[in-house]
C-alpha cells in the first residue's frame, strides 16, 4: 500500500512539471535498465552454475539414455532400446516398487512426527530448546555418516539394538539378513535423519499463526483436537506443501543411506532406483541404461510435483 | 575508480571463477612438458598409510635417478577413485598413471584406455614376474600395465576359540591344507562347541570381494570363462561343487546370516568382534589386526579340493593411452617393480610380491613376519589361467552377475542348478558371447 501511494505521488509530480517530468522519465528508464543489468549480473553466477551442473548434465543424461555406452569413446545410438529393456527388467521394477514404498512410508511419517514434535516444542515445555536441538542435530550430519551410525545400531551380530533386545530377553531381529527388517531399518534411520528438518519447517510455520485465532476458536467452543484440526493444520498448508514436495523428491532420490547400510540387499529387498542406477552406471558401466533409469526417475518426480502443484489448495493459504 | 561494494563483488567473482573451475576439474590433469624442461607425470592412487609412504619413497628415488623428472602423487579415497578416473578419461584429461585392481583392469584395457607397454619395455621384462601375475595385466596378448603386488585369502583363526572346541592344531604346510571335507568337519566341531550368536567362520566375499568366491571354484578345478575368455564355463561340475559348498556355509550355520555378498558388515568385523572363530582374509589385514586384536590369532591355508587355489587379489599400475610421456611412464612402472622397490612396498604394507625372485626367496612382513610363508604359499596355488580370467575385459559386469546370483542361492531362494544357469547366461550377456 505504501508503495502504491508513493507511485501515485510521483505520477502527480510529473503531471505538474512536464519539463522536469521528461528528464525524470528518461532518468527513470535509465535507472530501470541499469537495475535490470545489475539484476542479471547478480543472477549470472547462479545461472551459469545451474546451467553447468544441472541443465547440461540433465540434457546430456537424456542424450546418453538413447545410447549403448560404457562411457569411453563414442556411444552407439540405440533409440529407445534402453527404455524398452526397462519394461522387462525385474530388478528395475523391484527397485521402482521399493522406491515408491519407501516414499509412501517415509513422507507421511516424517511429516506427521515432525508436526507432532513441532506442536509439542512450540508449547510451554521445560528445556524445549534442548529438545529442539536434539531433534535438529541429525540434520548437521552427512547422509553417509548417518548411515554408518545406522550400521552400528542395526548390525545383527554386534549392533546396539540387537544387543539390547538380547539383554532384555527378546529375540534378536535379523536387520541385515531379513528383507522386511532391512527395509524397516532403512526407514527408521531415514526418519531419525529427516524428522528434525520437518519439525523445523513446521515450527517456523506455527510461529506465524497468531494466538488470537486459537483464542477465537476456543471461544467458539473448539477443543484441543478441534483447534489443531481446523486452525493449525490448514494454516500450516504452505509448510506442508513445501515439505511434501521436498520429502517426496528426497525419497525418490534416496541413495547414501541405502548404499551404506544394505547395499540394496539382502536379495534386492532394499534396492531403490538410484542405487540400481549407480550400480548399473558405475559398477557394470552400462551408462546408457543407467541414464535411462535416471530419466524415468526424473519424469516420475516431475509428474508428481506438477500434480501436487495443481491440486494442492492449501499451498498459498495464509492467515 | 571507486571501490564500491558492487565492484568489489564483481572483481572477487571474476578472480575466484578460474579457481572454482580448476577445483571442479576443468583444468588438464595430465601434465605437459614444462618450459623449464622438467617432465612431470601425474600418478593417482589410493592407499593405506604404509602403502602411500612406500609410494612416496619410490617416487623420491625415481626423481633422484632421473634428472628433470617430477612425479605428482594424487591420493584419492578408494570409494571415489574410479568415478574420478572414469570422468577424467571421458573428459580427455586422465592422470598419466593410476592404480587399478586386477578385476577392474580388463574394463580399461579392453576399451583402449591404457598404454600398450610392449614398445617401451625391454625384452625379457616379463620374466621378472610370476606367470599368474603377468597374465593378469594382459589384454589381447599385450601388456597394458605392471603387476605391482598381489594378495590372496587364507584363513585367520582365533586360537582361543579353536582351543576351546578342541582344535589344537591347524595345517602349517601347503600340502597339508584342510580339504573341503576337513574344513567342514572343523566348522561342525566349532559349531557344536560355540554358544548361540557365534559362528565358526566368516567369508570375505562382500561387495567386489565376490571375486574371492572364485577361490572355491578354482579349488574345484573350475573356470568361469573358457581359455579364449569368450564363453562362460561356470555351468559345470566344478561350478556346482563350488556353489553347493559355499551355500552349505549358510545352511549349516557355519557363517553368520548377514555374511552375505551385499552385507554392509565385513567378514573381518565379525571376526574382530569374536562373533566368528575364523575368517577368510588377505594379508593386507595383518597390520590392523595386530594393532587392534587382544586375542591370540594365527593363520592357516585356505582349503583345497581337487587342487589348491586362491583368488588373485591385488593391484596393477597402468599408464593411460593418452599420456604425453609414454617412455617416462613406462620407465616409472619399470622402476616401481624393481626388486628393491617391490620388497619395500610389500614388506611395509603386508602385501605379496609379484616378482618371481621375491616369491621364491620369500619376503618378510614388517609385522607378524612368520605369517608371510602362509600367504606366499597360498599365492603359489594361483595359476595363470585363473588370474587371466579375473583380469578379462568383462569382469566388471561379471562381478554383478556373481553378486546377484550368489546372494540369491545363499539365501536359499534359488537352486544350485538354476543359479549356475543364470550365472552362465548373465556372464554370456556380460561378455557378449553365448552360454
Amino acid at each position: 500500500m505504501t508503495t502504491g501511494m508513493a507511485v501515485r505521488s510521483a505520477e502527480s509530480d510529473l503531471l505538474r512539471d512536464p519539463v522536469r517530468g521528461g528528464s525524470q522519465h528518461r532518468k527513470g528508464r535509465r535507472e530501470r535498465v541499469r537495475e535490470g543489468v545489475a539484476g542479471w549480473l547478480f543472477l549470472t553466477p547462479n545461472l551459469v552454475l545451474l546451467g553447468l551442473f544441472v541443465i547440461v548434465p540433465l540434457v546430456w543424461a537424456v542424450f546418453i539414455s538413447f545410447q549403448e555406452t560404457d562411457g569411453f569413446g563414442a556411444g552407439l545410438f540405440v533409440g529407445t532400446a534402453n527404455y524398452q529393456r526397462l519394461v522387462s527388467d525385474p530388478l528395475f521394477w523391484r527397485s521402482a516398487v521399493n522406491t515408491l514404498l519407501f516414499t509412501a512410508i517415509v513422507t507421511p511419517l516424517s511429516m506427521a512426527i515432525g508436526l507432532g514434535a513441532a506442536v509439542l516444542f512450540n508449547s510451554v515445555l521445560p528445556a524445549r530448546g534442548v529438545f529442539r536441538s536434539i531433534l535438529i542435530l541429525p540434520m548437521a550430519i552427512s547422509g553417509v555418516a548417518t548411515a554408518l551410525i545406522g550400521v552400528l545400531v542395526f548390525d545383527e551380530n554386534n549392533g546396539i539394538l540387537d544387543n539390547i533386545l538380547r539383554f532384555v530377553g527378546l529375540p534378536a531381529v535379523n536387520w541385515q539378513s531379513g528383507g522386511f527388517a532391512a527395509f524397516a531399518s532403512i526407514v527408521l534411520v531415514t526418519l531419525w535423519w529427516r524428522v528434525g528438518f520437518n519439525m523445523l519447517i513446521y515450527l517456523a510455520g506455527l510461529q506465524g499463526i497468531g494466538p488470537q485465532l486459537y483464542e477465537a476458536a476456543k471461544l467458539d467452543g473448539a477443543g484441543i483436537w478441534g483447534r489443531f484440526r481446523n486452525v493449525t493444520v490448514p494454516l500450516l498448508g504452505p509448510s506442508s506443501f513445501f515439505l511434501l514436495i521436498l520429502n517426496v523428491i528426497y525419497s525418490f532420490q534416496v541413495f547414501d543411506i541405502v548404499y551404506v547400510m544394505t547395499g540394496g540387499g539382502p536379495q534386492n529387498a532394499t534396492s531403490v532406483l538410484v542405487t540400481y542406477a549407480y550400480d548399473t552406471g558405475f559398477v557394470t558401466r552400462d551408462q546408457g541404461y543407467a541414464a535411462a533409469i535416471g530419466v524415468v526417475l526424473l519424469l516420475v518426480t516431475f509428474v508428481f510435483t506438477a500434480v501436487q502443484w495443481r491440486t494442492n489448495r492449501n499451498r498459498d493459504l495464509v492467515e | 575508480m571507486d571501490v564500491t561494494r558492487r565492484n568489489f563483488l564483481i572483481g572477487s567473482g571474476a578472480l575466484s571463477l578460474p579457481l572454482l573451475l580448476a577445483g571442479c576439474g576443468f583444468v588438464p590433469r595430465q601434465s605437459p612438458p614444462s618450459s623449464s624442461g622438467t617432465k612431470t607425470l601425474t600418478f593417482t592412487t589410493w592407499g593405506t598409510d604404509a602403502e602411500l609412504e612406500s609410494f612416496a619413497r619410490a617416487i623420491t628415488a625415481f626423481e633422484g635417478e632421473s634428472a628433470g623428472v617430477k612425479i605428482e602423487l594424487n591420493t584419492v579415497p578408494f570409494g571415489q577413485i574410479f568415478t574420478n578416473v572414469d570422468a577424467q578419461l571421458q573428459a580427455g584429461n586422465p592422470p598419466d598413471i593410476f592404480r587399478v585392481p586386477y578385476y577392474t583392469f580388463g574394463s580399461y584395457a579392453g576399451r583402449d584406455q591404457l598404454l600398450d607397454l610392449s614398445p617401451h619395455l625391454e625384452s625379457g621384462f616379463a620374466d621378472r614376474f610370476t606367470d599368474a601375475a603377468w597374465a593378469a595385466v594382459q589384454a589381447d596378448k599385450k601388456p597394458y600395465g605392471v603387476p605391482h603386488h598381489t594378495d590372496t585369502s587364507v584363513i585367520l583363526y582365533n586360537k582361543t576359540a579353536l582351543d576351546s572346541a578342541g582344535i589344537t592344531s591347524v595345517p602349517t604346510k601347503l600340502d597339508d591344507a584342510w580339504t573341503w571335507e576337513e574344513l567342514s568337519q572343523v566348522a561342525q566341531t566349532l559349531r557344536a562347541a560355540q554358544p548361540e550368536g557365534t559362528y565358526p567362520m566368516a567369508y570375505n566375499w562382500q561387495g567386489n570381494g565376490v571375486t574371492r568366491w572364485l577361490s572355491l571354484l578354482f579349488q574345484a578345478d573350475g573356470r568361469f570363462l573358457d581359455e579364449g575368455l569368450k564363453i562362460p564355463t561356470l555351468d559345470s561340475q566344478a561350478g556346482s561343487a563350488a556353489v553347493d559348498f559355499s551355500a552349505s556355509f549358510f545352511a549349516k550355520n557355519f557363517v553368520p546370516p548377514n555374511n552375505t555378498i551385499k552385507s554392509s558388515t565385513f567378514a573381518s568385523d565379525a571376526w574382530y568382534a569374536q562373533t566368528t572363530a575364523m575368517v577368510w582374509s588377505g594379508a593386507f589385514a595383518i597390520p590392523d589386526a595386530t594393532k587392534t586384536l587382544d586375542f591370540e590369532w594365527g593363520a592357516t591355508f585356505a582349503p583345497r579340493n581337487i587342487r589348491g587355489g586362491g583368488d588373485f587379489g591385488g593391484n596393477a599400475l597402468v599408464a593411460t593411452a593418452g599420456t604425453a610421456n609414454p617412455e617416462l611412464a613406462a620407465a616409472f612402472l619399470d622402476f616401481v617393480t624393481n626388486e628393491a622397490q617391490m620388497r619395500d612396498f610389500c614388506q611395509s604394507a603386508s602385501l605379496l610380491p609379484t616378482r618371481r625372485d621375491l616369491t621364491e626367496s620369500g619376503t618378510a612382513f614388517a609385522v607378524r613376519p612368520e605369517l608371510a610363508p602362509i600367504f606366499l604359499g597360498q599365492a603359489s596355488t594361483v595359476r595363470p589361467e585363473d588370474s587371466s580370467q579375473v583380469a578379462s575385459a568383462g569382469m566388471s559386469k561379471i562381478i554383478t552377475v556373481l553378486q546377484d546370483n550368489l546372494e540369491s542361492v545363499f539365501a536359499g531362494a534359488t537352486s544350485t542348478e538354476d543359479t549356475l544357469k543364470a550365472m552362465a547366461e548373465g556372464i554370456a550377456r556380460a561378455i557378449g558371447g553365448s552360454a
